[in-house]
């Protein structure tokens, strides 16, 4: 699956857009600890204590923040899916 | 400079007889009003809310906050409070910079302005005095050309130039205050009012002063537990490491555009696609940044400076590639040229105009020439060169600019077409889609400025940057949300922090710091009642203004036109479901304040 990377997360990343090879039907949740092993600097940032995908991440699957999805961190993601990942971001 | 007595020296300038009084804000006034914004509007009824905005009648407030200048963090904000010639309803602005703070360390604590000069006057303010002067050298020219000459008169050091220009000058309704070339009293059209009344700039000399008369111990806890919630790494304020401090307001574009909450074509869109991606945070910090300016007091240092390195604009240097313009010159108007939004913001500078109000003019005025209304030349999608030159003629009122100057409500009504003008009370909405982003939407319909989205910034929580969260797309429960977040704003903007403290800091560090610079009791309760007492008392003064009931409105388009890009797609705003829980927590009668609500707050 496609990810990209926005703002602070992706001068972590080095790069705006990375290949991720997830099983098919992985959750969002297993991609959070994906993130978290090829990217250690980033593993606090997106997964939390209890291993659940951390508040300081969103990530976003056709536009919407799994958060509000039905199944937050357990929706199931295929290997075609693009998902953006943001650190908190507003402005004004 | 004494946080105390806060009130005690404002200043009123009389410019048609020529006259300057310095006198206290009545104490009454400045307990329930608290400073800044709520004191302003205060002020702002004195002269009738019948005021015809551009009549020397009209009061224009330049008004601090007992926290202004002083050494908290975020507190060099100070506010500009008028009847607006743009909606005909009171308005407040805010700039940024030092402009506040000086004007405090030189001993004042507000400028009430009335009347007309006969000639051009800017106000002289140093040492607890102020003074009119002859301005005529320096009418007409641009707020560049205008800074420049106070500098070379009176020096660099310690030195805020406020000034309007050529857009004020001609009574273009959006036109705005810069001081320090680039920080803006933006929204409302304020130097029109300054434009009508011949005052082209305030110029105030003064050097830092510290705060003498608070208990420093006090004083150090409470700001020191207030720059720990703005440094803290979780927030997005944090220095050097929060999205906020590092790639400014505009680390918004991207998240925006991926929910579907990025108008695009005159809102037409909810998206600008992979196109966003040129216009962005991240590409400016990558590319063109030079420099991450600050204001008063501030660790986040949000400002970003640019430098344009290719293309027509190379060479310009300028601040600040903000979200909101980068959006309205930008995605709004199907531009993904960032150096063009860069030479345009730089324009609104220096010809002193709101970029925001600018970008849905023209972003109007190309859905209008690609419908066939209009009988000019018209303006094509995303062709910058026509947009750069007819933001000059806007601001000079030249041709096809006349119309424009007007604003987009305005001349979409004389296009026969109001409906394509994004406007709500008249002014144009800012860089949220309420379709995608519905607390938002409420916001704006509810704000009593006009659209707005610094009234009540719900986005915090729809984005889920702060510890409340919720979703973007559920309209129910929003009502509540927004009235909370207007009183709390209404508070932090009448103290005068920046907004963006709201990201760090809540009623709770607000109240503590506000106790100790006064010197009295003030509890969080205390915080939420006074926001609550200036917002009604603003929507008092609109109510008398003539905006009655069915005045909070958005325009069709996020109402009726569904959304039919991704993360919003399907949506349109449900205005009248949120009003309908909006107006029985604000315990009003639709958007009109009852007596007994007034009676209670004690409004007036
Ligand atoms: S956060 Fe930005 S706008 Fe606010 S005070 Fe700091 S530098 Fe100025």
């Amino acid at each position: 699956m496609r990810v990209n990377f926005y703002a602070t997360l992706r001068t972590a990343v080095g790069q705006k857009t990375v290949e991720l090879s997830l099983p098919d039907g992985s959750s969002a949740q297993a991609l959070a600890h994906e993130i978290a092993r090829r990217w250690p600097a980033l593993a606090d940032r997106v997964v939390d204590a209890e291993g659940g995908i951390s508040r300081r991440v969103h990530f976003m699957l056709g536009g919407r923040n799994i958060r509000w999805l039905p199944e937050g961190a357990a929706t199931k993601l295929a290997a075609t899916d693009v998902i953006d990942v943001f650190p908190p971001t507003a402005g004004g | 400079m004494d946080l105390q007595s806060f009130g005690q020296s404002m200043a009123h300038v009389d410019l048609g007889a020529g006259d300057v009084e310095i006198r206290p804000a009545p104490d009454e006034w400045v307990r329930k009003f608290i400073g800044a914004r709520g004191l302003g509007v205060r002020y702002v009824l004195e002269a009738g809310p019948d005021v015809e905005a551009l009549s020397p009648e009209n009061l224009l407030c330049f008004v601090n906050g007992p926290l202004t200048g002083s050494e908290t963090s975020m507190s060099g904000r100070w506010a500009c409070v008028t009847k607006s010639p743009l909606t005909g309803t009171v308005t407040d602005s805010h700039q940024g910079g030092w402009a506040g703070a000086r004007l405090r360390w030189a001993g004042l604590d507000g400028i009430i302005v009335s009347g007309r000069a006969d000639s051009p006057v800017y106000l002289f303010v140093e040492d607890g005095k102020i003074e009119l002067r002859d301005a005529s050298e320096v009418w007409g020219k641009g707020i560049h050309e205008t800074v420049a000459f106070f500098q070379k008169r009176y020096g660099k050091k310690n030195l805020s130039v406020n000034a309007i220009g050529p857009a004020g000058e001609t009574l273009c309704r959006f036109a705005a205050w810069l001081n320090e070339d680039d920080r803006a009293f933006g929204r409302g059209g304020t130097a029109a009012v300054g434009g009508s009344k011949n005052l082209k700039a305030i110029v105030i000399r003064a050097g830092t002063q510290k705060s003498r008369d608070v208990d420093a111990d006090a004083w150090k806890k409470v700001r020191r537990q207030a720059l720990d919630r703005i440094r803290d790494e979780k927030n997005i304020t944090s220095p050097k490491k929060g999205g906020l401090s590092v790639y400014g307001t505009n680390v918004l574009m991207n998240v925006t555009n991926s929910i579907g909450a990025l108008g695009t074509r005159n809102s037409q869109l909810t998206s600008f696609g992979e196109r966003a991606e040129a216009i962005s945070g991240e590409y400016v910090e990558q590319n063109i940044l030079v420099g991450d300016p600050t204001c008063h007091a501030c660790p986040v240092a949000c400002k970003k400076e640019v430098e344009i390195k290719q293309g027509p604009w190379k060479g310009l240097h300028m601040e600040s590639v903000e979200y909101e313009p980068a959006w309205a010159l930008g995605a709004n108007c199907d531009n993904d040229d960032i150096a063009s939004v860069a030479k345009m913001i730089d324009q609104c500078n220096d010809l002193g105009m709101d970029p925001i109000e600018l970008g849905n003019a023209l972003s109007m005025y190309m859905e209008a020439s690609e419908k066939g209304w209009v009988e000019g030349n018209g303006l094509a999608w995303g062709d910058t060169l026509a947009m750069i030159a007819m933001t000059d003629a806007i601001a000079r009122r030249e041709g096809e600019g006349d119309l424009l100057a007007e604003g987009p409500a305005r001349a979409a009504e004389q296009l026969g077409h109001p409906e394509i003008a994004m406007a709500c009370k008249g002014q144009a909405v800012p860089a949220y889609d309420p379709r995608g982003l519905k607390g938002m939407g409420l916001g704006y319909a509810t704000s009593n400025r006009g659209a707005c989205h610094l009234r009540a910034y719900v986005a915090a929580a729809e984005l889920g940057v702060i510890d409340v969260e919720v979703d973007p797309l559920e309209w129910q429960g929003k009502g509540e949300l927004v009235k909370v977040f207007q009183d709390l704003h209404a508070f932090s903007d009448s103290l005068d922090l920046c907004k963006f403290s709201a990201f760090a800091e809540g009623a709770d560090e607000y109240a503590a710091q506000y106790a100790v610079a006064r010197g009295e009791p003030f509890t969080a309760d205390d915080v939420m009642l006074a926001g609550e007492r200036i917002y009604n008392l603003e929507r008092y003064y609109n109510n008398l203004a003539g905006f009655g009931e069915g005045s909070d409105t958005l325009p069709a388009r996020f109402t009726r036109e569904a959304s039919t890009q991704a993360g919003s797609k399907g949506h349109v705003s449900e205005l009248d479901q949120m009003l309908g829980e909006y107006y029985s927590v604000r315990g009003w009668k639709d958007a009109v304040v009852p007596e007994d609500k007034l009676r209670q707050l004690e409004i007036p």
